[in-house]
């Protein structure tokens, strides 16, 4: 393993901030696979999954070094300053480094971070895979999101990934100052694995995307190893997803949890008022699936997502 | 005329609710828009200066003005982090003004953009009030997208000399501005001071320029016979034209000048200061004779931090072409 700095900035109090890439490599023409976490300070479970991945590579390099057919690289904290407060932004300003990817950003640490890391990507990667977790508020079973406009592409890689399911969705503007986008908009496909939630790490399902990584590393033709078959994810389109959302804001208590087959009309949880005593609504799924996000977070506003299903239609 | 424009429930207590500030019923409309960041507080305090001297108006206390068209003003429209004192919405760290064109059925903050949205499109003229980003100040300017002769005269009529010709970026699209711009709404961002302060001079420089706009727009009349002033001379600087200053140490900045100051080619804007030490590291100096128009304010800095933007005094080529003068 080599280690490289690929960006190391002076701190006022001594300690650069630096950004590491470890390179796992052999000369070969099979593709290049990066993989990143830790963008957002506070999503933990890609730390979690490069952390197996380094350690399983090192281990890799001593016992069967012929098996690393090509170079893999990670990145396992490109956002230090946000994961050494455990915040989801870039603390001194309050920045979503994965909202200054694209172009004409103003001019800031931050942003002069985020376009080193995408150049360092695109320069050595064929492949890159993002690692995320939710936000403070939702739970999320083990998924790929592709933008439809890049389906194409990514949605062979993804099928070798060990999710539970690939959504596919529409672009929306939000996107076009992601990591991600700006990758796959340079022709780099870049995938984005969304798992858990942040502040937490939840083993199982950090092993289950590591052996999809393994999995994908091999298929790629990057690693040649001995796997067990991964799962079959659910392909999704938008128009299948069924969003749960509050009509009144309240207490969330959930009563399932994500991964469950539910029935329509299965109870998910229910809404509370904290201050009078009184139960809002019982709140039932509207229809029969896969529920793949739950609200974990009890606090909600009216409009505020509670819950995602993919409808399974049943045949008559 | 303060009108609710939107109530939600919270989990805890009293509903959390969106005004706005309406005058008169006629005319093309004037719409100002502040406190989309929970921490820029000058335009904060430049719309109730606003409302108070329109309510007056309106009231016929001030004998020297009649509103002859129509103005709303949107003072806070990030309810909750101006009253947490954050830039970002407290909940989830959205920043407001991200969520445009916002969603009526979605979560507060879209609830709250697509209200702020559906009550301004149909304006014809629009301001949106902000300040420097964190830990900057700014020197008051007008910031625009494009600079067409409506803008132009919008700025005239502001009686703000400097216009900052923003490159197109990425999430732009999500802004308020940018839905303006495509709803064909004359429009600019003003921006002066630095966040969670407010500096008084500005606010009343600013508010004089208002109410020049509102004269020379035909929204306010004066019955003095004063004509608006509109031949202030307005120079816009294109993106090409600024010059960032940045550290190649870190440390305390100490600064050496004032924002809105005209620095001379090799001129010293401040020097970075070893925390531990207090030994001087290095002195950050202007390359360009400019106008300093943003200036870091919190001391601490990183490596590679911009401490400071210069607009370049000289002249462009652009400005020898009649039609932009």
């Amino acid at each position: 393993m080599q280690t490289q700095r690929i960006l190391s900035i002076k701190s006022p109090l001594g300690p650069p901030v630096e950004i590491l890439k470890h390179t796992f490599s052999a000369q070969s023409n099979k593709p290049r696979v990066s993989f990143v976490a830790g963008l957002h300070g506070d999503e933990l479970e890609g730390l979690y999954i490069c952390h197996k991945l380094i350690r399983y590579l090192k281990e890799l390099e001593i016992s069967n070094p012929e098996a690393i057919k090509g170079q893999i690289n990670i990145y396992p904290a490109v956002n230090p300053q946000a994961l050494e407060n455990a915040t989801r932004l870039w603390p001194f300003f309050s920045l979503d480094v994965n909202r200054t990817f694209g172009s004409g950003q103003i001019d800031s640490l931050a942003v002069e971070t985020s376009q080193i890391l995408l150049q360092d990507l695109k320069s050595s990667s064929e492949i890159v895979i993002d690692f995320h977790s939710s936000n403070l508020q939702l739970m999320e079973l083990p998924q790929i999101r592709i933008i439809k406009d890049f389906e194409k592409k990514l949605l062979p890689l993804a099928k070798n990934c060990n999710v539970d399911l690939i959504w596919i969705h529409p672009n929306a503007e939000i996107f076009a100052s992601t990591l991600a986008f700006n990758l796959n908009k340079a022709k780099t496909p870049a995938l984005v694995i969304e798992t858990g939630i942040c502040h937490r790490i939840y083993p199982n399902a950090g092993d289950q995307i590591f052996n999809g990584m393994l999995n994908l590393l091999h298929e790629t033709g990057t690693l040649n190893i001995k796997l067990d078959s991964v799962k079959e994810p659910k392909l999704v389109q938008s128009d299948q997803v069924k969003m749960v959302q509050a009509y009144h804001s309240g207490l969330f208590i959930k009563q399932v949890a994500v991964g469950k087959f539910l029935e329509e009309g299965e109870r998910l949880g229910k809404l509370i008022d904290p201050i009078e005593g009184s139960v809002l609504k019982e709140i039932v799924s509207p229809c029969s699936g896969l529920l793949f996000t739950l609200r974990e977070h009890p606090l909600v506003h009216k409009g505020s997502p509670l819950a995602r299903i993919v409808e399974t239609l049943r045949k008559k | 005329m303060k009108e609710k424009i939107l109530t939600l429930p919270t989990p805890y207590g009293e509903n959390l609710e969106l005004y706005k500030n309406v005058w008169g019923k006629a005319g093309e409309s004037l719409s100002i828009v502040s406190g989309l960041q929970g921490d820029h507080l000058n335009g904060l305090f430049l719309n109730s200066q606003l409302t108070q001297f329109l309510d007056r108006v309106i009231e016929g206390l001030d004998p020297h003005y009649t509103l002859t068209g129509q103005v709303q003003t949107f003072p806070v429209v990030n309810i909750n982090a101006v009253q947490s004192g954050t830039r970002l919405w407290p909940l989830d760290g959205m920043d407001m003004d991200l969520a445009f064109p916002g969603n009526s059925q979605g979560e507060t903050t879209e609830a709250i953009a697509y209200m702020i949205l559906e009550h301004t499109q149909d304006s014809f003229w629009g301001l949106i009030l902000t300040s420097a980003p964190p830990h900057y100040e700014d020197a008051p300017h007008i910031q625009v997208y494009k600079s067409n002769n409506s803008v132009k005269k919008m700025c005239r009529d502001l009686k703000i000399e400097t216009v900052r010709k923003q490159k197109e970026y990425s999430t732009q699209k999500v802004n308020l501005f940018h839905h303006w711009q495509e709803q064909e709404i004359s429009s600019v961002m003003i921006s002066a001071g630095s966040p969670r302060t407010i500096n008084l001079q500005q606010c009343e420089n600013l508010f004089q320029g208002i109410l020049n706009f509102m004269k020379a727009e035909g929204i306010l009349k004066d019955h003095r016979k004063k004509d608006s002033e509109n031949k202030g001379k307005t120079r816009i600087y294109q993106p090409d034209e600024e010059v960032l200053v940045k550290t190649s140490t870190a440390g305390i900045f100490v600064t050496e000048v004032k924002v809105g100051s005209y620095l001379k080619q090799g001129q010293k804007i401040g020097e970075v200061r070893d925390i531990y030490s207090g030994k001087k590291l290095e002195e950050l100096i202007s390359s360009e004779d400019g106008l300093l128009i943003t200036l870091r304010q919190y001391p601490i800095v990183y490596e590679k931090e911009p401490v400071a933007i210069v607009l370049k005094a000289k002249n462009s080529w652009r400005e020898y072409f009649p039609w932009n003068r």
